[in-house]
């Protein structure tokens, strides 16, 4: 998320850059983490805090590796990221095509903008009581917190996205008699691409954050129940396990998907900002 | 076959009400290349949206062929200063636009702009994203693509404007070479004497704001001019007095703005 780009970027020939990152910069970030688990032992191994709070690396890899034959892990992944999917989803096709009206219509914003800023502030969390209430425990009601604590980023990013458009686009559209549909296609969307990717990486992120507390509260399957039920068992090192797997999930989505998505569009289309 | 009749523009600026254009009047033949010269700040481009019916009129007509325009139309393209290319087109997405927003069959697209490209030079960049271009070829392409929907009358907003010297000189030939070829009407806004007395068959001249015409200036030599020749120098300091006058006036103007705001 820290190198999610609002800027939109010049199309300057310096913009096309090679796709193999120096093997440098991947030692440099090798390096680290391999330090970071060198230091986790050694406070493992000070008894800074007591062995029975404090899981060693290899008892987590431990962990890691019964959950995984047990089926516990594929499961309770499966069923946390069926939910961030559905939910990511809802809240992409509610939050663009809201975030485009938001953005083209003066009308629209000034109706509900006041609504949205009042709405938006209230924590994912905060849902959690009413969604199972309504919805019951279980997949519905997270599902709906996720789009609810999800659909913001998305839409004031398009709305964002669509209020900052080269004017002269629109004036290009116009000279060109291009019909109203047409424009939102061609124009108003892929013009409104890097700020669109931007809040879906948000909204991903998100949804993440709210699903682990949803699912420790109104769940009895996925990660976050996975980690709170690892609780009343007294085995933090499947709490750890279960937060390494959403680490990892969370970074093949930021460096495969959504990195793979802005490569065919906006870096594509030299529209996405270079880090210096 | 352009007529433009007692045209003014006035718009409200920080509560101020702003006079931009005053009474313009003017005709354009057909095949005609018209330069509209004036210093910077002087409505030229003022002028020229709303030929292209991208802003309103606050008094006067334009007429077309005999007919008030009031918005957009097929008979109309403009190219743009800074090219205006849709960045997630290709080359040729782009110069098939206007044909692609007025839903003609994507096989005459593609013979229109196919030819078009390889007009403007541009043939083998089809597949090409606009970011790979110089400016020069970006604007081959605006071109290519205000060509591409036949219109009658082509708007140019200081299409070279953005250009180094060298490719400035090139793309005005280029696009002499593309006039004659076409034989369309330009209508072309500049804010240098030598490209307005280089390009047009006619040189209106603005003042400084309200921008009016002020003078009209024929350019009878035959093309390809002589920019060294004593001829196009007479020219050139007869323009330039006429000019200087208003230029003087716009950086005054500029200046009290600048002081009071």
């Amino acid at each position: 998320m820290s190198e999610a780009t609002l800027a939109r970027a010049a199309p300057t020939p310096a913009a096309v850059r090679p796709r193999r990152r120096p093997s440098r910069d991947f030692l440099l970030g090798a390096g680290t983490l391999v330090a970071f688990v060198l230091a986790w032992k050694l406070v493992h191994l000070s008894r800074l805090f007591p062995p029975w709070a404090f899981p060693a690396p290899e008892q987590v890899l431990g962990a890691f590796v019964k959950t995984l034959e047990s089926g516990e892990l594929l499961k309770n992944t499966w069923a946390s990221v069926a939910r961030q999917i559905v939910g990511v989803v809802l809240a992409a096709l509610v939050g663009i095509p809201g975030g485009l009206l938001l953005g083209a219509s003066r009308d629209a914003r000034a109706a509900l903008l006041p609504i949205c800023r009042m709405v938006y502030p209230i924590p994912g969390i905060a849902w959690i009581p009413l969604a199972i209430l309504w919805f019951g425990i279980g997949f519905k009601s997270t599902v709906f917190v996720i789009f609810f604590t999800g659909i913001w980023p998305i839409l004031f990013n398009t709305m964002a996205g669509v209020t900052t458009l080269d004017g002269q686009y629109t004036d290009v559209a116009r000279v060109y008699l291009a019909p109203r549909m047409f424009y939102v296609r061609k124009v108003l969307v892929p013009g409104s691409l890097p700020f669109i990717i931007t809040g879906i990486r948000l909204t991903y992120g998100v949804g993440w954050r709210v699903i682990v507390g949803a699912e420790m509260i109104s769940s009895i399957t996925g990660l976050g129940f996975m980690i709170d039920d690892a609780r009343w068992q007294l085995r933090p090192d499947v709490m750890v396990a279960g937060m390494i797997t959403i680490a990892m999930i969370g970074w093949v989505m930021e460096n495969w998907a959504f990195d793979w998505l802005e490569r065919v569009t906006i870096e594509r289309w030299g529209m996405k900002s270079q880090p210096r | 076959m352009v007529r433009i009749e007692a045209l003014s523009k006035r718009y409200a600026a920080g509560g101020t009400d702003i006079l931009a254009l005053s009474g313009i009047s003017a005709t354009i033949g057909e095949g005609e290349f018209v330069c509209l010269l004036g210093p910077s700040g002087c409505g030229k481009s003022t002028l020229l949206k709303i030929v292209a019916g991208l802003i309103p009129a606050s008094s006067g007509t334009i007429s077309i062929a005999g007919r008030v325009v009031t918005a957009p139309g097929p008979d109309r393209a403009m190219v743009f200063q800074d090219y205006a290319l849709f960045p997630w087109m290709t080359v040729v997405e782009n110069a098939e636009f206007g044909l692609a927003a007025r839903g003609v069959a994507p096989a005459r697209r593609a013979a229109a702009s196919a030819e078009l490209l390889k007009a403007v030079g541009l043939g083998e960049f089809a597949a090409k994203y606009p970011h790979h271009l110089s400016g020069g070829m970006k604007q081959r392409v605006s071109i290519a693509r205000a060509l591409a929907v036949d219109p009658m009358l082509l708007l140019m907003d200081e299409p070279f404007g953005a250009l180094d010297a060298q490719t400035r000189f090139v793309m005005q030939q280029e696009l002499l070479r593309i006039w004659r070829a076409y034989r369309k009407t330009v209508l072309f806004v500049t804010h240098s004497i030598e490209e307005a007395l280089y390009l047009g068959d006619r040189v209106l001249l603005m003042t400084a704001r309200p921008g009016r015409i002020k003078a009209e200036i024929p350019v009878a030599s035959p093309r390809p001019r002589d920019i060294g020749s004593v001829e196009f120098a007479r020219l050139r300091a007869q323009t330039l007095e006429l000019l200087s006058e208003e230029i003087a006036r716009s950086m005054e103007q500029e200046a009290t703005a600048a002081v009071t705001s």
